[in-house]
């Protein structure tokens, strides 16, 4: 009897030891995907226990579907309220009657204006009316036949950012043909936010990617979170990359919004200065490190720094990328030609072991 | 020896300390490659996501069409010799379909309006999250 309980008991303290070290053999890691901002938002918390992570992410996930709500370039809340973003677009186009706005809208207006002076312009949300000629305010597009002459209409009309004044939250526009569309900027916006969330709560190891923009906190486990760039025209990842804490990548890609037109492809990114889709480049990588606590952040960075690089010509594109302080920078041509910057070329591990790529100082 | 088999107390009774050791192992032993070999994705797998959950997941080793059923309508995703692929799709612009086949680990396509995504997995994910 006594042989036989010891023989049990020892079966016992196997069975738990050995589920016991199947638990600490489990990653402790969270992983949640979501659709929001009319894209795919993806959230991976590690370190924390399943619970608080689900509790963390969804709060996170809450932040970016209100911020979404305020900020909707073409969908009205409901059918008879627009968005803040909506009204004030309104209201531009009806008068240079100044309108109140959050302080949120207010300090972000303020921000992506300063950034599209950097830009020359080349990033200019400014130009919302010619976005919508393409099709592109839509959730779908379509195949959209073009008038020349009402493109050269908005492009003559020349919106900018600097035609709207801010101030203590008070906004007027002294351009009619100003329609903001905070498409190249509110999802790195919402990156920063959701990073500051998580520091809040403690959290140390968090990857967050809104519809293919990632910023990194602290790390996978013992090692960085590791990130795979998108090849812009193969169902693969081009090369792969170690993304160190606090640290942002983003693309700009003529492959995720686009319409084909005689063989020809018009992508959603539009050159301000033309009023045409840019056609010379496939994508456009930027790799952001931790900004100055005044500064605009990683996330807003790796979101909005990809856009003027992706505009320019080959000739312009480095410098473009100096005026804008981005050392890390991968560019594809239309032809499928691959350029990246020394500082990142240190960092890519290629798919393709044969890959061929020039260098950019 | 049949009375043995009929009842087990005289069995367990004639067992040495030789047998008990050895049975204790062989059942760890087993336990242990159960939780290792049956927990653990040894074979390439897709899985399917609707929405914000994980829908499905299925081996690559068979030639088969799944309907999925998204916001916009029902999608068919095709499984052929470890492959994987969007096959049909409601959505207008059918990015989905033209991605073609996925086949290797880490790869994904993504239906964002009907919010189906597909994504091979391995024995390890060759990256934490695509950039795009």
């Amino acid at each position: 009897m006594r042989k036989r309980f010891s023989t049990l008991l020892l079966l016992a303290v196997f069975g738990i030891a050995i589920f016991g070290l199947n638990a600490y053999n489990k990653e402790p890691l969270y992983h949640s995907q979501s659709y929001i901002f009319g894209t795919l938002v993806d959230i991976s918390i590690y370190g924390e226990t399943d619970d608080r992570a689900r509790l963390l992410s969804n709060q996170v996930l809450q932040d970016f579907q209100h911020l979404h709500k305020q900020l909707h370039a073409w969908k009205p809340i409901t059918n008879n309220q627009p968005s803040e973003l909506g009204k004030l677009n309104l209201a531009f186009s009806q008068s240079k009657k100044p309108v109140k706005v959050s302080p949120l809208l207010a300090s972000m207006l303020a921000d992506a204006t300063a950034l599209s002076v950097k830009s020359h312009g080349l990033f200019n949300p400014a130009i919302g009316h010619l976005i919508s000629a393409w099709g592109f305010q839509r959730d779908e597009f379509s195949v959209v036949y073009i008038d020349n002459a009402s493109i050269q209409a908005l492009v003559k009309s020349n919106p900018r950012m600097t035609d709207i004044t801010i101030e203590n939250n008070i906004v007027y526009s002294n351009n009619p043909a100003v329609k903001l569309d905070l498409g190249g900027y509110a999802k790195g916006y919402a990156l920063d936010m959701a990073a500051d969330y998580l520091h809040q709560q403690q959290v140390k190891n968090a990857l967050i990617n809104i519809g293919g923009n990632i910023i990194a906190i602290g790390q996978h486990g013992d090692k960085p979170w590791r990130v795979g760039i998108q090849h812009p025209r193969q169902p693969t990842a081009i090369a792969t990359l170690d993304l160190p804490d606090g640290w942002a990548i983003g693309t700009s890609g003529d492959y995720q919004r686009y319409f084909m037109r005689n063989g020809k492809r018009y992508c959603h990114i539009i050159d301000p200065r033309s009023g045409y889709p840019v056609q010379h480049t496939q994508a456009v990588t930027v790799l952001i490190p931790p900004q100055a606590p005044t500064d605009p952040q990683a996330g807003v960075l790796s979101d909005v720094a990809s856009k003027p690089i992706f505009i320019e010509t080959a000739e312009n594109k480095s410098k473009v990328a100096a005026m804008l302080g981005i050392k890390n920078l991968m560019v594809i041509d239309q032809e499928s030609n691959i350029f990246v910057t020394r500082d990142l070329a240190q960092k890519l591990h290629w798919g393709d072991k044969n890959v061929k790529f020039a260098t950019l100082p | 020896m049949l009375n043995l088999l009929r009842s087990p107390k005289p069995l367990i009774q004639h067992l040495l300390i030789g047998d008990r050791i050895l049975i204790i192992s062989s059942i760890l032993v087993i336990l242990y490659l159960f939780h290792t070999l049956w927990s653990n994705e040894q074979a390439a797998k897709v899985q399917i996501r609707l929405g914000d959950t994980v829908y499905a997941t299925y081996s690559l080793n068979q030639q088969r069409d799944i309907p999925v059923h998204g916001t916009m309508g029902t999608a068919v995703i095709h499984i052929a010799q470890g492959k994987a692929r969007f096959a049909k799709s409601p959505c207008r612009n059918q990015y989905c379909v033209h991605q073609g086949w996925l086949t290797h680990a880490g790869q994904a396509a993504i239906c964002l309006p009907n919010q189906i995504s597909l994504e091979l997995i391995g024995d390890s994910k060759p990256y934490d999250s695509l950039n795009y």
